[in-house]
């Protein structure tokens, strides 16, 4: 509650005070504890997962993830807005109203115009490429669910990935093919090469690798959601983002955590509290809260002493 | 009165060393819990120099050079320090009741500038180039691609570094500016009146009028 005549600031007693050395004294004491801290404990840091290092130590999960793309059945094949005209991720209206502002089609661009660029350097995806091109969608589908059956058989022996026989056609090559690929380092610039080759972009390395091959990392480390992984830091004991708490304990509700539009849900939700501390001052009854709870006194200890004693020891002179 | 004089009488307050640099405060707006709000503006201070100095040697130069990391770290601990010190503000801030007196739009621009810092930080955790940053790009872009938000591309490091080290750090001290030029001339709220002085107030607001 405002009180006129006593939120007035003149009706107080000011005391001398040097605000430039107030100032250079507290950014000093930042400095040199930021230094010392970086100094001491370092900060964390955790290798980037790279396509190589993944193809090489998970050929047979590497081939699973590109068949996905490469049939329609991955996550980002079948998103939608804003990568491409799919329905599987599409949580509100909003997103469909943004629309396809990143185009992104995994068959093609993860897939097939990696291979075409491969086949330069290995003549010998030439021929189930062009198979693979001019066969019809029904007969690319047979051969992608042979595929599908032979993987989840295959054994994997010194890096590489030995299929039982099936009728998957050109695409055990074009996705041997890709395997070497990815283990040779050459595919993340395959995927991120942009129309005017500067590289600033690598949205699609990391939507290649954003299924499987990054989720199972993440889990290891306890990063995954469910995991309260916003605020965890990937290299522990360091602190994480912990000013996003509140929102990670959001997405921890099972209603909002199984809801098809959770992060749609959480974010909103966040963002409505945040919004009711903004105007905090504004809302009766939060906006008279302080003063009942009393931490004031704690804050104003001194102020509040010395008064009470020059009250006390006025009356006790009157 | 005209809008040009109405800047100029604005800006000669706003841009006064009596507004930036005081040599006097009131008796209760001293001590370590009035020292929070610097220490926040020391760390966003930090942020920026070390910053700048990370900006100068390119995006690459932290992941390889021992100078660059050591500097990344610095810029790591200032953002914890910034938090830190932020959130002890609003709750100092918060539980001192500081939007009384015609003060509530000081405190709308400090939330705003916490609000503001969230994305910061976040932009900057993008930037670190490890699987940290590749984990967060992939996580957060659902949420945002939900929300409307798919123009803000975690996916794209070149987009997320310019908002990182001009965009956002531009707006985030904008508002950290205005903030504290409005704490200085609105003055630092006051303390709750205690019950003997609100007494002695309602005493002598009776005995003027009558």
């Amino acid at each position: 509650m405002y009180h006129p005549r006593t939120d007035v600031t003149h009706r107080y007693r000011y005391v001398p005070t040097d605000f430039v050395k107030h100032l250079l004294t507290t950014t000093a004491i930042i400095a040199i504890l930021t230094m010392v801290l970086s100094a001491v404990f370092r900060e964390p840091v955790r290798p980037a997962l790279k396509i190589d290092a993944y193809a090489t130590a998970h050929p047979r999960a590497f081939m699973t993830v590109a068949l996905g793309d490469l049939d329609g059945t991955g996550k980002i094949a079948n998103y939608g807005p804003p990568y491409n005209n799919g329905t599987g991720y599409v949580q509100d209206f909003v997103q469909r109203w943004v629309g396809v502002i990143h185009p992104v089609f995994p068959k093609q661009d993860f897939i097939l115009t990696p291979l075409h660029e491969a086949s330069h350097l290995d003549p010998a995806l030439n021929g189930p490429l062009k198979l693979f091109d001019s066969a019809s969608a029904t007969q690319q589908a047979q051969w992608e669910s042979a595929m599908g059956l032979a993987l989840s058989n295959a054994r994997v022996v010194s890096g590489h990935v030995l299929l039982p026989p099936g009728a998957y056609g050109p695409v055990a090559p074009l996705l041997q093919g890709l395997l070497k690929l990815g283990q040779s380092g050459l595919m993340t610039g395959a995927l991120d090469r942009s129309p005017a080759d500067y590289q600033f972009d690598n949205q699609n390395s990391l939507l290649f690798l954003q299924g499987k091959p990054l989720h199972d990392a993440a889990t290891k480390l306890e990063l995954k959601g469910n995991q309260w992984g916003i605020i965890h830091e990937e290299d522990a004991p360091y602190p994480g983002p912990w000013w996003m708490t509140i929102v990670t304990a959001i997405y921890q509700i099972p209603f909002i955590a199984n809801a098809s539009a959770a992060d749609a849900l959480a974010l909103g939700f966040g963002m409505l509290l945040f919004i009711i501390l903004m105007v905090a001052p504004w809302i009766p009854g939060i906006n008279r809260l302080p003063r009942f709870l009393g931490v004031h006194r704690i804050i104003w200890a001194e102020y509040y002493r010395q008064h009470q004693s020059s009250s006390d020891s006025s009356k006790d002179a009157g | 009165m005209n809008w040009t004089l109405y800047v100029r009488q604005k800006s000669a307050v706003l841009f006064s060393l009596d507004t930036w640099l005081p040599t006097e405060l009131p008796e209760y707006a001293t001590g370590i819990m009035y020292t929070l709000g610097s220490l926040t503006a020391s760390s966003f201070v930090v942020l920026v120099i070390s910053g700048i100095l990370m900006a100068a040697n390119g995006p690459q130069w932290w992941t390889i050079s021992p100078i660059g990391f050591y500097l990344r770290g610095i810029h790591f601990w200032a953002v914890q320090s910034f938090f830190f010190f932020m959130v002890l503000h609003l709750l100092r801030v918060f539980f001192s009741g500081a939007w009384r007196g015609g003060r509530e739009r000081t405190w709308l621009l400090g939330t705003l500038a916490l609000l503001v810092a969230i994305p910061t930080a976040f932009t900057g955790y993008l930037m670190r180039g490890d699987f940290y940053s590749q984990w967060n790009a992939v996580q957060a872009k659902d949420g945002l691609n939900a929300l409307g938000f798919a123009w803000f591309n975690t996916l794209n490091a070149g987009q997320m570094y310019g908002l990182h080290v001009v965009v956002f750090p531009v707006i985030l001290a904008s508002i950290i500016a205005v903030h504290l030029a409005w704490v200085r001339i609105k003055g630092v709220v006051p303390p709750y009146p205690a019950p003997d002085e609100l007494a002695s107030e309602e005493v002598s607001h009776v005995s003027s009028t009558d």
